[in-house]
């Protein structure tokens, strides 16, 4: 292979890159996927707007009690307490709900109960406090930056739907179509008559695939981060991005993203080659993914999911009373360091390449039988 | 137009044993051909094999058994391949969105062309299939006849040395018909190998160097039009004597072992003769002229493709 070559290669490389992106990125049986990629986006940005609601609302209530409350004034109040001690640690309440509940002491026997609800806030926190008779029954505080838990929350959306139903079946639309839609189109000769190696032809409609995907599901990552810290307030925000890590877990986001697109890419360019529906391909890849957890080491390393979940940042824990085989398949039981799942998921993809390479080396113009 | 430096010597197209079969359907069985420059025509009904035997040449099917060469070059080595020839499809469908112009430059992109000169190769054969004003238009709303024009400039964008078009001259009006076929000799004149299939038998008769004759996937006959007509020892000759008398010329000729059937001409002045030997006839027909048998002219009456392909494959779909 000469200079010269590589040169023609990279050239004709490119020319595939631009007919297949104007296809990829303007076809109207596309546009679900950008659809899929932006579900997520708007589950923050509704999600930010409630917290934003929720913030303003503390801030009034704040506001409107006697005092000043700190965090741990709010954690003072303790289940027996009377209402006179509440008052005196945070004042008369700002927000309060009071009715008459008739409860029931025995057979036949009831007793009416005053009930009252208490609202008091620290600006960021709420404290909802449950009085029956005077005394304290139920105490339920909801803290406002949980940055933790809201980390937790970005990762289970990003593994649980972004990783493996968006970029998944967003992949398996773009690289499935690279050669089966022109297939269907009966347009693939165009690119069969054109003196270019089948195997050159292949790299740069999967570049072209993995471009375009790169270009929605990083975008889609990017403005899902936007969306997450939109209900941060700057000093928090400035804190998770440059002390808690937020900053490197989403640059690690984007680039799981990215690893996605090349892993699911490669397997669905030769899926798209080697079935005509393209449904019973998919199934099967989504149900190997699915299944993963499950397999013996060396088949889970034949699997994109495997390397992936290795790589995301935050581990998500299982809530307590989940059953043992729902937390394996939401537990990371067996991660794999960050090389070697890299390393792994290049492998993958280039051993779904060399498949994709042979089998379009084997391709024929026969639109009859399609 | 030239063969890249590193060409193999051999020049020609040539099939040797080749069969393709999709799955249980004959597309053509044991083709041997040796294709040289000039005009070719593939002719045959629907379903003779004309287009498998293109796309074997092409590289767009592959054979199930035999092998196919293109002027030394494999057919699965489209980088090479490619270089060298030019196919215009019988499919109709383009990528989407494109216009004509866009279409030709994203051809030669796609072979390596720097832009610049795609894009003046693109507008000189564009100009030459008499596209201009229509160039930058979207291929989706152009006429038969213009997308037949655009694909023809597709396969002649690279001044390719191998012409295979596939029905080239369907949907074209009788100008751009006479372009066309002028285009073609111009290209064979060169040097070019050019290959037609086509359903019209009087204008491949007109501008084909070499035929091949196709029936049921099999090549019934092949070479000049002349030589196929040779290699037909069972098929008659037909002749058309013009002469003085024509009634003793008749009786004269039916003496002859080989000839099969004379017919006197509706207007009295000349015999239509059937032989199997053609040879045997002019001499004795030099013999007859000397006996005072005055002959004005003689021609063959059925030298033409149609003639022969009749013969051979019969009255079949397609024949016009």
């Amino acid at each position: 292979m000469t200079r010269g070559t590589t040169k023609i290669w990279w050239a004709q490389i490119q020319a595939v890159i631009r007919l297949e992106m104007k296809k990829t990125f303007f076809a109207k049986r596309g546009l679900w996927i950008y659809l899929v990629a932006a579900l997520p986006v708007f589950l923050f940005m509704a999600y930010a707007v409630a917290t934003s609601g929720r913030q303003h609302q503390s801030a009034s209530v704040a506001r409107r009690g006697e005092k000043m409350l700190t965090y741990q004034d709010l954690m003072a109040v303790k289940p027996g307490m009377t209402r006179e001690e509440v008052v005196a640690i945070l004042g008369k309440p700002p927000v309060a709900f009071h009715w008459g509940e008739n409860r029931p002491l025995g057979p036949g026997v009831t007793a009416n109960v005053l009930r009252e609800d208490y609202h008091y806030s620290d600006g960021q926190n709420d404290l909802f406090v449950g009085l029956a008779d005077g005394k304290v029954e139920s105490i339920n505080i909801q803290n406002g930056d949980n940055q933790g838990q809201d980390s937790i929350m970005f990762a289970g959306v990003f593994q649980f739907f972004f990783l493996r139903l968006a970029i998944f079946f967003g992949c398996l639309g773009i690289f499935m179509n690279l050669f089966r839609g022109e297939i269907l189109d009966r347009s693939l000769h165009f690119y069969f008559l054109a003196p270019i190696r089948r195997e050159v032809l292949m790299v740069g409609k999967f570049l072209a695939g993995l471009l375009a995907t790169c270009a929605i599901f990083v975008t889609s990552e990017l403005l899902q981060t936007v969306a997450f810290l939109w209900h941060f307030s700057p000093s928090a925000r400035e804190v998770y991005l440059y002390h808690n890590h937020g900053l490197e877990h989403a640059a690690i986001y984007v680039g799981v993203t990215i690893l996605a697109c090349v892993g699911y890419g490669a397997f669905f360019l030769v899926a798209g080659m080697l079935f005509r529906n393209p449904i019973l391909p998919a199934a099967a890849i989504l149900i190997w993914e699915a299944i993963n957890p499950f397999l013996p080491g060396i088949l889970k390393q034949f699997s994109v999911i495997y390397y992936l979940k290795s790589l995301c940042p935050v581990e998500i824990p299982s809530p307590p009373g989940t059953p043992p085989i729902l937390a394996l398949l939401i537990s990371n039981t067996d991660p794999v360091s960050a090389p070697v799942a890299v390393v792994g998921i290049v492998v993958v993809a280039l051993i779904a390449l060399y498949a994709s390479s042979l089998q379009v080396r084997r391709m024929e113009i026969n639109y009859t039988t399609e | 137009m030239s063969i890249p430096v590193n060409a193999p010597a051999s020049a020609r197209i040539v099939f040797e044993d080749v069969s393709k079969f999709y799955g249980e359907i004959l597309g053509v069985n044991r083709v041997n051909l040796s294709i040289p420059p000039g005009i070719t025509s593939l002719v045959g009904p629907n379903g003779s094999g004309k287009t498998t035997l293109m796309n074997l040449m092409t590289g767009l099917v592959r054979p199930s058994r035999g092998r196919v060469e293109v002027l030394g070059y494999q057919t699965n080595d489209p980088e090479h391949l490619f270089a060298i020839l030019g196919y215009s499809t019988q499919f109709d469908a383009f990528p989407k969105g494109l216009t004509g112009f866009q279409f030709i430059y994203s051809y030669l992109r796609l072979s390596g062309r720097d832009a610049q000169t795609a894009e003046q190769m693109a507008w000189r054969v564009i100009e030459r299939v008499n596209l201009v004003d229509a160039a930058k238009r979207n291929i989706a709303g152009y006429s038969k006849g213009m997308r037949q024009r655009i694909r023809l400039a597709q396969a002649l964008a690279h001044d390719p040395k191998v012409l295979v078009l596939d029905e080239p001259l369907n949907g074209l009006d009788p100008l751009a018909r006479s372009e066309m076929i002028a285009l073609f000799r111009a290209a064979a004149a060169q040097g070019c190998y050019v290959i037609i299939s086509s359903h019209i038998l009087h204008e491949v008769d007109v501008i084909s160097d070499q035929v091949i004759l196709l029936s049921n996937g099999y090549v019934v006959a092949e070479g000049q039009i002349a030589t196929v007509r040779g290699e037909i020892q069972e098929h008659p000759t037909q002749i058309l004597v013009r002469c003085t008398r024509p009634r003793e010329l008749a009786a004269k000729m039916l003496e002859d072992a080989h000839t099969i059937e004379v017919t006197i001409h509706k207007d009295e002045k000349g015999v239509l003769l059937k032989t199997r030997d053609a040879d045997g006839f002019y001499l004795a027909l030099n013999q007859l002229a000397t006996n005072g048998i005055d002959v004005e002219s003689i021609a063959p009456a059925d030298d033409d493709v149609l003639s022969v392909y009749e013969y051979l494959i019969g009255n079949e779909e397609g024949v016009r």
